[in-house]
């Protein structure tokens, strides 16, 4: 045997990848990927603020309620840095539907509680954290909504664009 | 899914990174979207363990090859050529396993992070026994010669 006292490389699953991998099991999922032009440790932490950032950059969402935040909860092997649980509403179309969050550095995960409805957010450095790699996506993670993909494409490219806007205006 | 690839992150870790090397993080994303897009098809869920690292073995494979899915002659890696040993690096293993064919280095984490037998470690592989054994030895000789000056 190999003595285990030796260190074997390990791999690692960054956040975009990792956003990427469960994004690609989802039929009906569509995202987009593109750099911003803000640094990481401006553009991260201004997402992250869900109440501030997700009204200002996705159309569809007219205000966004924390309710309930645990941090550290649940963050078990594998998860990055500083694992927080969020209960949330997000309010469209005069309802507020209620999400489960799941925010580490770089990955947010948003699902409805009815699981009818999944975002994912993620964001590295790039340019040495010059810049920002960001990923977003959206699914409806149900049975014969693959149709729907077109338009949730449509979705999530404005949503991009929007924040590329927001970007290069410093939010 | 979120949780199950946060429970599988530091296995397919230690798997894609000793076999993939610096291709490592490519082979475990693609390993994960293997995994997600086919766990419907696992019926049997005390399975997963064996099936996720046949997947994370394939993946790392193919990306230590640059992306080529033709099978290596195993008669091919009879007499392969090993890094030259660097006595001032004692334990280093990356190195090492750098001079090492990838389906040796499967081998290496097969029988010595997961702990199966060569048989196991065979038939996961489709290659024989005595295929196994002969990469298993030439890569355990390989670690020898660098950390015995």
């Amino acid at each position: 045997m190999i003595g285990s006292g030796q260190q074997w490389p390990v791999a690692s699953l960054g956040p975009i990848a990792r956003a990427r991998a469960l994004g690609a099991s989802i039929p009906s999922a569509a995202w987009t990927e593109g750099i911003l032009d803000a640094p990481y440790g401006t553009a991260w932490p201004w997402v992250a603020d869900l109440e501030v950032s997700v009204p200002r950059f996705d159309t569809q969402v007219r205000k966004i309620r924390v309710l309930d935040r645990s941090e550290g909860a649940g963050a078990g092997p594998g998860a990055g840095p500083g694992a927080e649980k969020l209960r949330i509403t997000a309010s469209t179309l005069g309802i507020a539907v209620p999400f489960d969050v799941r925010l580490e550095d770089g990955f947010c995960l948003m699902q409805a509680r009815a699981r009818i409805y999944l975002v994912l957010m993620a964001a590295e450095p790039h340019d040495d954290g010059a810049h920002t790699r960001f990923f977003h996506l959206e699914a409806i993670p149900l049975p014969g909504t693959r149709f729907l993909r077109g338009h949730l494409q449509r979705v999530v490219d404005a949503d991009f664009a929007n924040l590329s806007r927001l970007a290069a205006q410093g939010f | 899914m979120d949780a199950l690839v946060r429970a599988l992150i530091p296995y397919v870790g230690r798997v894609c990174g000793a076999i993939a090397l610096d291709r490592g993080d490519d082979a475990m994303q693609e390993t994960f979207i293997a995994v997600l897009r086919n766990i419907r098809s696992l019926r049997e869920p005390a399975a997963l363990h064996g099936w996720v690292r046949r997947i994370a073995v394939r993946e790392a494979i193919r990306a230590a090859r640059g992306g080529r899915e033709d099978p290596v002659d195993p008669d091919a890696l009879v007499g392969l050529a090993l890094a030259p040993v660097d006595v001032a690096t004692v334990v280093d293993v990356r190195s090492t396993l750098a001079g090492l064919a990838p389906e040796q280095r499967a081998i290496l984490v097969l029988r010595d992070i997961d702990g199966l037998s060569e048989a196991e470690a065979a038939r996961l592989l489709g290659v024989p026994e005595g295929t196994v054994k002969s990469r298993l030895h030439r890569a355990r000789s390989a670690f020898t010669r660098r950390w015995e000056p």
